[in-house]
């Protein structure tokens, strides 16, 4: 299982490299998680109903800040510096970084946030 | 037209889509009786499928809601109300300001939507009619069925509200709620969460 997925990041990680254009975010995701689990993660979490993903089914909310260009973003929630580690921790623990802040901890794993950040830094 | 057209053509023509119509429905007939299409909510809609099923939704939505006359606006006391409704009926499948849905929820195919952006997406009427009929093959129950008509406003009232209001104050309203109960609550709000 693992191998296998090892084995699709590298294979994913080669395709995109020999697409030669890759995005902003496209290396730090391959090496953070599985973009597709990270999309049906979202899709799981609603998270669409609060924010505006571009590229994603329904989700057109305007809550929150829209997640398009996230890896070119300088913070995240206007206190942590966008790093991927931080990305993860802002996932985890939303009310322990900016506590009273309208997004719910989701109870995500650190599994599960390290796919939804790699998804969310491929969004344009 | 008809007159231009040589009658074998027509014939040609009908068949044609006569043939087509009838693969269709045979094809429909295999898809439901084979069991191949998946209907577990572990996989997520094909996305053709969850688009036409949520257009579908928004368009009857929209038609039925026309025969409901909102108020012209809601009072302090309705959004409290509607809040205790909201807390004791919506809040584990939707959510709320700071406030994630029962687990769960996650685990639901559709996905019940956070509801801060609702009262943007829909009008007090369209609201209102989902709450009071429910959703087919969404687990939204009709809530007319069990609530009486004016909690159903209730609800609506604090739907249109929220998004209005800070998490906080959510949470602060939320709390002398369930302090409520237990005896003395704040003078006044009593009037409000009493029915």
């Amino acid at each position: 299982m693992k191998r296998t997925s090892f084995l699709v990041l590298g294979l994913s990680a080669l395709a995109l490299g020999l697409a030669g254009c890759a995005r902003p975010g496209d290396q730090i995701s391959a090496a953070l998680g599985d973009p597709h689990q990270g999309a049906e993660i979202v899709t799981r979490q609603a998270c669409g109903s609060c924010h505006e993903i571009p590229g994603h089914q329904n989700a057109d909310g305007l809550v929150g800040p829209p997640l398009g260009h996230l890896a070119e973003r300088s913070t995240i929630a206007g206190v942590l510096p966008n790093t991927a580690p931080d990305l993860v921790l802002w996932l985890r623990s939303p009310q322990k970084v900016v506590p009273g802040n309208g997004m719910p901890d989701m109870g995500l794993t650190e599994r599960q946030a390290e796919d939804v950040a790699a998804y969310l830094y491929t969004l344009e | 037209m008809s007159l231009s057209m040589p009658a074998r053509l027509w014939l040609a023509w009908l068949a044609g889509l006569v043939t087509a119509g009838a693969l269709g429905g045979a094809g429909a007939i295999v898809l439901i009786y084979s069991g191949l299409y998946d209907t577990t909510a572990s996989t997520p809609h094909v996305p053709p499928v969850a688009w036409a099923a949520h257009t579908t939704m928004r368009y009857s939505t929209r038609r039925r809601a026309a025969q409901v006359t909102a108020p012209d606006h809601f009072t302090a006391a309705q959004v409290q109300t509607g809040l205790q409704e909201y807390d004791e009926h919506c809040v584990a499948c939707h959510g709320g300001p700071a406030t994630s849905r029962a687990p769960f929820a996650a685990a639901m195919t559709p996905t019940p939507p956070y509801l801060l952006d609702a009262a943007r997406k829909w009008s007090p009427a369209e609201l209102y009619w989902i709450v009071d009929h429910g959703v087919k093959m969404t687990a939204m129950p009709a809530w007319g069925e069990t609530e009486p008509q004016d909690h159903i406003w209730d609800i609506v009232a604090f739907l249109e509200a929220m998004p209005k209001m800070a998490p906080a104050d959510y949470l602060r309203l939320k709390a002398a709620e369930h302090a409520e109960p237990s005896g003395n609550g704040a003078p006044g709000a009593g009037d409000a969460a009493g029915r």
